[in-house]
C-alpha cells in the first residue's frame, strides 16, 4: 500500500472551525443565551465629572414593585484593576466618581421598563469637584488628585536611558525634533458588552458568562469583589463579538452582573447599550509624543530621544504597561545605537483607557516613522533607504536587552518596494495623489505575565476516547482572531490527523485549562507551544500502543495519521482507531497535557528598564500607501495598501491575511476618521455615527504577503500576526499624504477639517497675497 | 402594554402572535420568535448587524416596529440554508474568511442575499454599495467582498 | 429586549384617514421609513404617544409625471425607489445625486422623500441618550434652557441635515402639503424656518404629501456633499445647482445649500449673474456670495469653520462641473 496523501495541517488556508456557527446563525454570543427567568440588569452611570459621593439613596428604588435587588458601592469595598500594583477602580463608586459614565448603582428588576425606572428613583448626593479633561490640565499644580496616592496625577512617570543620548546626537549631522498629537480612539467591537451571571443561592456558587478575552482575570477578580472562594465561580466564555483589547481586563459591568445576582438571589442578563460600551472605553489614550531623532547624513541613525505624555482617563488599568510599552517598543525594530524615553501617564476625569490593538507602540511608532520619513526628504535620501541602512540583523540583543531571534523586515521592504512600483512612480504620481511607506514591529506575547504565579504560561490539555475523537481543551479565548482553528491546526499536524478527528473546547473554567488570556498576541505562539507539545505527548502514546500492537520499537514505528505502520516495512500497518483501541487497554480514556513557559532569557534583563516588552519573538511589517487628496474637501483616500508581514510561519494563511487586513484596516480608520471627544467629559460620539468607524465604501484594497522568517521558538516558526501591522498605516498614510500635497499633519486622524486647515495654511505661505490660495 | 395579533411570514413559515405596537421588529426576532441570529450591534440604525430581508429587500430590523412587517415576508440569517446546507453567500463567507468574530456577519449575508438575488452578478462597486450599511470591525471588509464575489460566481 | 416607550401604532390606509387620525391624537407624530423618528424615541428625544405609520398609504407611493412635463413624487416614495426611476438619472441629476448620497444602501430602502425633508435638525448635545443628556441639563431643544452650541442666547443652533430638500429647492420644486383645511402647495423652501428648535413651517396636523418637481428642460443640475466617511454619515455640508446657459452666458441659477443652517438654504442674489458669461469668475462671484447668507456653528463633531470652508469649495467645483458638462 502507498502512502496515504496527507495535507498538511500546518500552511493550510482552512476556515474557521467556528465558521459555519458564526454564518448560520447558529452562534449564541452572550446577548443570545437562553435566559428564561433572568432579571433584567441596569447599571446608573454618574452624570459627574468628579465629584465626592455623599450617599445614594435607593430606597424609592427598592420600593418599586417588580425591582429584585439594587445594589450600590457599598455592596463591594474590594478594588479590582488588571495589575496586581494598580487596583484602584470599584465596581460602583465608593465615595469618589471620577468620570461621566462611572457606575454608581445597579439594579435587577422584572423586566426592561421597570429597571429604568428604578435608576430614575435612585439619588445619588455629591459634591462636586474640578474635573479635568486633558492630561496638561490635570498635571497643573494646585490642580486636585483623582487618587489621594498618586500627587499631581501622575499615575506613573518612567525615565529610561539606553546607551549614549546626548553623544548620540552630538554625532548626528542632522538632528530633528517634531510634536505629535495622535488622538484617543476606541475599540467598537460590534457586539456590544453583556453578561449573563447565575448565582445558585442553595450552594453559594455563581455561572458568568461574559464577553472577555481573559476569562481568567475575570474569575479571579469577581472572586475578590464577591469575596468567595474561586472555586464556587465558574466563567464561560461564549462566542465573541471581537475586543481588540477592551475585554482584555476584568470590566465593571461584568462584577456588577455577579454582584446583582447575588444580591437578587438568581440570573441576572446585563446588556449594555452601543453607548454604554463607549463608557466603558478602556482605548488607546490620547497621545502627545515630543520626538527627538539624530541621524547621519547617509541616513544612519545615531541616537532617538523621546518624551510620551498620556491621557489616561479616571483609573489604572493597564495603564502602566501602555506608558512602559510606548518607550520599550522604540527598539527592536532598527538599530538605534542610544535611545532615551520620558514617558508620563495621566489621570483624568474621562473614561479609563486600557489596551488596545497594538498596545502602547501605535501612536509613538507613528510619531517615528513619520519624522524618519521627514528626515529622509530633507536629507533627499529614499525612505527605502534610510530604513534599510538601519536594519537589524538576527538574532541580536537590543540596547534594552530584547532578544530578536527573527526578522523578516529586509524582505518585506523588498516585496512592498517592488510590488508598490515604488522606483517608478514614487514623485511622478498626478497632482493630488502620493505614496508612503513605513515598517512596524510587535511582541508575539508579553513575556512576563501579569501575575507571577510560577505557572507555566499556558497550558493545554488533549483527551482521546473510544471515539478516536480528540477533544482538544483551551483555555485560550477565541474572540475571532481564529485561535481555536490555529490549535486544531497545530495538534493535528503533529498527529497526521485532519479537523474530523478534532474538536475544540474553549474557555469554560470548570472544564478547560487555566490561559492567561487573548491579549499581547501571546495566543499563536504560546498556546501554540503548549499544544505542540500536548500533541507530540498523545503521538508517543499512540506509537508504543502501535508498537506494541505491531510487536515493534516505537522508534520504528510510522505515524500516517490514520494508519501506523512498521516504517520501511512492507506491511500495511494498522488503522487509527486500532491503535486508539490498544492505547485504551488498562488505562482507559487518555488525557495529555502540554505545557510553554518562556525561558528565562527571553524574560528581559536586570538594569533599568530592561525587562519591559520582552517576548520570545516579535513580528515585523512594511507597509505602503497610495492616497488622493481631495483639495475640494479635503478628504484623504486611501486607494491602495501592500503590506507585508513577517509573521514566521503562517499556520493558517487565510487566517493571517484576515488579521493583517483587519489590524492594517483598523489603523487606517484610526489614520483618516476615529477620535472620542468630551464636552466636559461627556463623550460626543459614543456611537457608530460620529466615532467614525469606517465604511466599506471608502475602505481600500489590502494586499497581504506573508513572510516567513521560521522564529526557532514558535510553533512550526510562528509569530504574532494580529497588532503589528497596525502601526505601519497611520505614518504610511500620513507619508503619502506629504507626498501627495506637501504638507505634514502632526496630528491624527487626518479628518477633511485637519487636511483642509493644512491646505490653507500651505496656501497662506506659498501666496501670502491671495489670502483664498488652493483651497 | 397592551399587545395585538401580528401576522406575518418568518424564514417561510406563517406566524401569529401577541406583539406590542411599541416593539422593535429585531426584538421580536430574536426574543419572540427565538432567532438570535440577528444582531444588535448599536443604539439604532447604525451599524446594520441587524439587516434582514422583508420581502426580499435588506431592512435594519432595529429600526423597523415589527407591526409594520405585518403580512410581509421576513427573512433572517436562519432561513438561508436549505436542508441543513449552507447557501452560496454563507459558504462564501465560512471559506473566505469573510466572517472573523461572525458578529456583523448575519447582518452582512442578509445585505449580500438581497443584492444578489436583485442583481446576480454585481460589481466590486455594487457590492460595495450594498454594503455600504454594514459595518465590520474586523476584517478590513477585503475578504467580505471576495466572499460574496465567491457566492456569485459559484451561482448556476 | 431594547427599551422603548410605549405608544400606539395606527395604520392608515389613505392620507384623509391619517390626517383625521393626527386631528384626533395630538401627541402622534407620522412614521415612514423610521430612520430618523425610531431611532429618536429611543434616544428619549421623540416621546409620540401615538405613531401613525404613512408606509401603508398607496396614494403617497407613486411617483407620476404631470402633464406640464414635470414630475410628481409621493412623500412615502423610499429613496431606493426614487433611485430606480430613470428620469431622475436624465432630467433631474441633482435629486438622484442627493439621494444616492443619504445615509447608507439599507437605510434608502425605507427613507422616504418626505421623511428626509421633514428631518429633525441635529446637534452633539442633542442627538444622545437620555442620560447623556440629562448629565447636561438637556438643551433648548428638548427639556432644557440653553443652547449649549450659543450659551448665551436663546435660539437653538441646530443643523439641517437632509440631503433632498437642497436638491429639490435647485430645481425650483414644490412641497404639496396634506393638512386640516385641505391641500395647499408652496414652494420647498417656504417650509422651513432657520430655527433649529422649529426649523418646519408646517401647521398643526400638516403632512408634506408630494413633492413636484417642474419640467427639467434645459436645466443642468447636482448635488455635492462633504462627509467624512463615503457612506452613512450626515452631510457636514451640501451644495445643490441648477442652472441654465446658452452655451455661454447663464440663462438662470438657482443655489441650495445643506448642513449650514437650521434650516436649507436657497442662495439670494444669484439673479446678478444672470446674462454674464459663465466661468471662472462667475465661480468666484457665486462663491463670495456665500458666507453672509450661512451660519455654521458648533452643533457637529466637525468644527464650523470646516464646513464654511468646504461649503464654498463644493459649490465652486460643482458650479465647474455643471458649465463644463455637455
Amino acid at each position: 500500500m502507498s502512502t496515504p496523501d496527507k495535507k498538511p495541517m500546518v500552511g493550510r488556508r482552512a476556515p474557521l472551525v467556528d465558521g459555519v456557527e458564526k454564518v448560520s446563525g447558529r452562534a449564541k454570543y452572550t446577548a443570545d443565551l437562553d435566559h428564561r427567568g433572568a432579571l433584567v440588569g441596569r447599571i446608573l452611570r454618574s452624570p459627574h465629572s468628579h465629584a465626592e459621593l455623599l450617599s445614594v439613596d435607593v430606597s424609592k428604588a427598592r420600593a418599586l414593585p417588580g425591582v429584585i435587588a439594587v445594589i450600590t458601592g457599598d455592596d463591594c469595598d474590594k478594588p479590582y484593576g488588571i495589575l496586581p500594583i494598580a487596583q484602584n477602580e470599584y465596581p460602583l463608586a465608593r465615595e469618589r466618581v471620577r468620570y461621566r459614565g462611572e457606575p454608581v448603582a445597579a439594579v435587577a428588576a422584572v423586566d426592561e421598563k421597570t429597571a429604568e425606572e428604578a435608576l430614575r428613583l435612585i439619588r445619588p448626593e455629591v459634591r462636586e469637584l474640578p474635573a479635568y479633561y486633558e492630561a496638561g490640565k490635570a498635571r497643573q499644580p494646585g490642580a486636585v488628585d483623582l487618587h489621594d496616592d498618586r500627587p499631581g496625577n501622575l499615575e506613573r512617570e518612567i525615565h529610561h536611558e539606553f546607551g549614549e543620548v546626548d553623544a548620540g546626537l552630538s554625532a548626528a549631522d542632522v538632528v530633528r525634533e517634531e510634536t505629535y498629537d495622535c488622538a484617543e480612539v476606541t475599540h467598537v467591537h460590534m457586539e456590544p458588552h453583556a453578561a449573563l451571571a447565575d448565582y445558585d443561592a442553595e450552594r453559594d456558587r455563581i455561572t458568568l458568562h461574559s464577553v472577555t478575552q481573559v476569562p481568567f482575570y475575570v474569575h479571579l477578580r469577581v472572586a475578590q469583589c464577591l469575596d468567595m472562594d474561586e472555586s464556587r465561580i465558574r466563567v464561560i466564555k461564549p462566542f465573541i463579538g471581537g475586543g481588540f483589547g477592551a475585554r482584555t481586563e476584568t470590566l465593571n459591568f461584568e462584577i456588577v452582573a455577579c454582584l446583582l445576582a447575588r444580591a437578587a438571589k438568581g440570573k441576572v442578563r446585563m446588556k449594555l447599550s452601543r453607548e454604554e460600551t463607549a463608557l466603558t472605553h478602556r482605548g488607546r489614550p490620547r497621545t502627545r509624543i515630543k520626538l527627538k531623532i539624530g541621524m547621519t547624513r547617509e541616513g544612519k541613525l545615531t541616537a532617538c530621544a523621546c518624551e510620551v505624555e498620556q491621557t489616561g482617563g479616571a483609573y489604572g488599568g493597564y495603564g502602566i504597561v501602555t506608558i512602559l510599552y510606548a518607550g520599550a517598543l522604540l527598539n527592536a525594530i532598527y538599530d538605534i545605537p542610544a535611545v532615551r524615553y520620558d514617558g508620563y501617564r495621566v489621570y483624568t476625569n474621562t473614561p479609563a483607557c486600557g489596551a488596545m490593538r497594538g498596545h502602547g507602540t501605535v501612536d509613538v511608532r507613528h510619531a517615528f516613522e513619520c519624522l524618519l520619513d521627514t528626515m529622509a526628504t530633507e536629507l533627499g535620501l529614499d525612505p527605502f533607504q534610510v530604513r534599510r541602512l538601519n536594519l537589524l540583523e538576527a538574532p541580536t540583543r537590543t540596547i534594552n536587552d530584547l532578544v530578536v531571534e527573527s526578522y523578516g523586515l529586509p524582505e518585506c521592504l523588498d516585496w512592498i518596494e517592488a510590488v508598490s512600483g515604488w522606483k517608478a512612480r514614487k514623485g511622478g504620481l498626478p497632482p493630488g495623489k502620493g505614496l508612503g511607506l513605513a515598517c512596524s514591529h510587535y511582541v508575539s506575547g508579553a513575556a512576563k505575565p501579569v501575575h507571577w504565579t510560577g505557572e507555566p504560561h499556558a497550558v493545554v490539555n488533549l483527551k482521546l476516547d473510544f471515539d478516536g475523537g480528540i477533544t482538544i481543551l483551551t483555555g485560550a479565548a477565541d474572540i475571532g482572531q481564529g485561535s481555536s482553528t490555529i490549535l486544531a491546526q497545530v495538534v493535528g499536524e503533529v498527529l497526521g490527523l485532519d479537523f474530523d478527528r478534532l474538536t475544540v473546547i474553549a474557555n469554560d473554567s470548570r472544564i478547560t485549562p487555566k490561559d492567561n488570556g487573548s491579549y499581547s498576541s501571546r495566543v499563536t505562539f504560546m498556546v501554540g507551544n503548549a499544544a505542540l507539545q500536548a500533541a507530540e505527548r498523545l503521538k508517543a502514546v499512540l506509537v508504543a500502543a502501535a508498537a506494541r500492537k505491531l510487536e515493534a520499537e516505537p522508534e520504528d514505528i510510522e505515524c500516517l495519521g490514520e494508519t501506523y505502520r512498521v516504517a520501511g516495512g512492507q506491511d500495511s500497518g494498522i488503522s487509527f482507531k486500532d491503535v486508539v483501541s490498544e492505547a485504551l487497554v488498562d488505562t482507559g480514556t487518555i488525557t495529555v497535557k502540554g505545557t510553554f513557559t518562556v525561558p528565562r532569557e527571553y524574560q528581559g534583563g536586570k538594569f533599568r528598564g530592561a525587562g519591559v516588552g520582552p517576548s520570545m519573538a516579535y513580528s515585523y511589517s512594511a507597509t505602503a500607501a497610495e492616497v488622493t487628496v481631495d483639495e475640494v474637501t479635503g478628504r484623504v483616500t486611501v486607494d491602495k495598501v501592500w503590506v507585508a508581514h513577517d509573521c514566521g510561519f503562517a499556520i493558517n494563511p487565510l487566517s493571517v491575511e484576515g488579521q493583517v487586513q483587519g489590524a492594517v484596516w483598523m489603523g487606517l480608520g484610526q489614520a483618516l476618521s476615529e477620535e472620542t471627544r468630551y464636552v466636559a467629559g461627556l463623550p460626543v460620539g459614543p456611537n457608530i455615527l460620529d466615532y467614525r468607524v469606517p465604511t466599506i465604501v471608502e475602505s481600500p484594497d489590502i494586499e497581504v504577503k506573508i513572510v516567513e522568517s521560521l522564529d526557532p521558538g514558535g510553533p512550526f516558526g510562528a509569530k504574532e500576526a494580529s497588532e503589528g501591522a497596525l502601526s505601519s498605516i497611520l505614518p504610511a498614510i500620513a507619508n503619502a499624504v506629504h507626498d501627495a500635497m506637501g504638507v505634514r499633519l502632526t496630528e491624527t486622524p487626518l479628518t477633511p477639517d485637519r487636511v483642509m486647515a493644512a491646505l490653507v495654511k500651505q496656501a497662506r505661505s506659498a501666496k501670502p497675497a491671495d489670502a483664498r490660495g488652493a483651497a | 402594554m397592551a399587545k395585538s395579533i401580528l401576522r406575518l411570514t418568518v424564514n417561510g413559515s406563517g406566524r401569529e402572535d401577541a406583539v406590542p405596537a411599541n416593539m422593535l421588529l429585531v426584538d421580536y426576532l430574536r426574543e419572540v420568535a427565538g432567532l438570535t441570529g440577528t444582531k444588535i450591534g448599536c443604539d439604532g440604525g447604525e451599524c446594520g448587524a441587524c439587516t434582514v430581508l422583508v420581502d426580499g429587500r435588506p431592512r435594519l430590523s432595529c429600526i423597523s416596529l415589527a407591526h409594520t412587517c405585518a403580512g410581509r415576508q421576513v427573512e433572517t440569517v436562519e432561513g438561508c440554508a436549505t436542508d441543513g446546507r449552507l447557501s452560496l453567500v454563507q459558504k462564501g463567507f465560512h471559506e473566505k474568511l469573510g466572517s472573523q468574530c461572525g458578529y456583523c456577519t448575519p447582518g452582512m449575508i442578509m445585505a449580500a442575499s438581497g443584492l444578489l438575488r436583485r442583481n446576480p452578478r454585481p460589481s466590486e462597486a455594487e457590492i460595495r454599495e450594498a454594503l455600504s450599511g454594514n459595518i465590520c470591525r474586523c476584517t478590513g471588509y477585503v475578504k467580505i467582498i471576495e466572499a460574496v464575489q465567491a457566492a456569485a460566481e459559484g451561482a448556476p | 429586549m431594547e427599551y422603548l416607550p410605549e405608544f400606539d401604532l395606527l395604520r392608515p390606509n389613505t392620507v384623509d384617514e391619517a390626517l383625521s387620525l393626527r386631528r384626533e391624537r395630538p401627541d402622534a407624530r407620522f412614521l415612514a421609513g423610521g430612520t430618523d423618528l425610531i431611532v429618536n424615541i429611543r434616544r428619549g428625544i421623540a416621546e409620540p404617544g401615538t405613531v401613525i405609520d404613512l408606509t401603508g398609504i398607496a396614494e403617497i407611493r407613486r411617483i407620476a409625471r404631470q402633464d406640464d412635463g414635470g414630475l410628481k413624487i409621493g412623500a412615502a416614495v423610499t429613496l431606493a425607489e426614487l433611485l430606480e426611476r430613470p428620469e431622475l438619472t436624465d432630467e433631474y441629476q441633482a435629486l438622484r445625486e442627493a439621494a444616492a448620497e443619504v445615509a447608507a444602501s439599507s437605510h434608502r430602502e425605507v427613507a422616504t422623500v418626505g421623511g428626509n425633508l421633514c428631518l429633525d435638525t441635529r446637534c452633539l448635545y442633542y442627538n444622545q441618550s437620555e442620560w447623556w443628556r440629562s448629565a447636561n441639563a438637556y438643551c433648548l431643544k428638548h427639556r432644557g434652557e440653553v443652547c449649549h452650541v450659543a450659551p448665551s442666547g436663546k435660539h437653538c443652533f441646530a443643523a439641517f441635515s437632509g440631503d433632498l430638500a437642497p436638491a429639490i429647492m435647485a430645481l425650483g420644486g414644490t412641497a404639496e402639503i396634506a393638512g386640516p383645511d385641505g391641500r395647499r402647495t408652496a414652494p420647498l423652501g417656504e417650509i422651513y424656518q432657520d430655527d433649529g428648535a422649529a426649523h418646519l413651517r408646517l401647521a398643526d396636523g400638516e403632512m408634506i404629501s408630494a413633492v413636484q418637481l417642474p419640467a427639467a428642460g434645459t436645466w443642468q443640475s447636482g448635488y455635492a456633499k462633504a462627509r467624512v466617511r463615503a457612506a452613512i454619515d450626515f452631510p457636514l455640508a451640501g451644495t445643490a445647482i441648477a442652472l441654465r446657459t446658452d452655451g455661454r452666458a447663464l440663462e438662470d441659477i438657482r443655489v441650495a445649500l445643506t448642513g449650514t443652517n437650521s434650516c436649507p438654504i436657497l442662495i439670494a442674489g444669484t439673479d446678478r449673474l444672470l446674462g454674464e458669461a459663465v466661468g471662472e469668475e462667475m465661480a468666484e462671484q457665486l462663491v463670495a456670495m456665500l458666507p453672509k447668507q450661512i451660519q455654521p456653528m458648533s452643533s457637529t463633531f466637525t468644527p464650523p469653520g470646516y464646513r464654511r470652508k468646504v461649503v464654498a469649495n463644493l459649490a465652486r467645483s460643482l458650479f465647474q462641473r455643471l458649465i463644463e458638462a455637455p
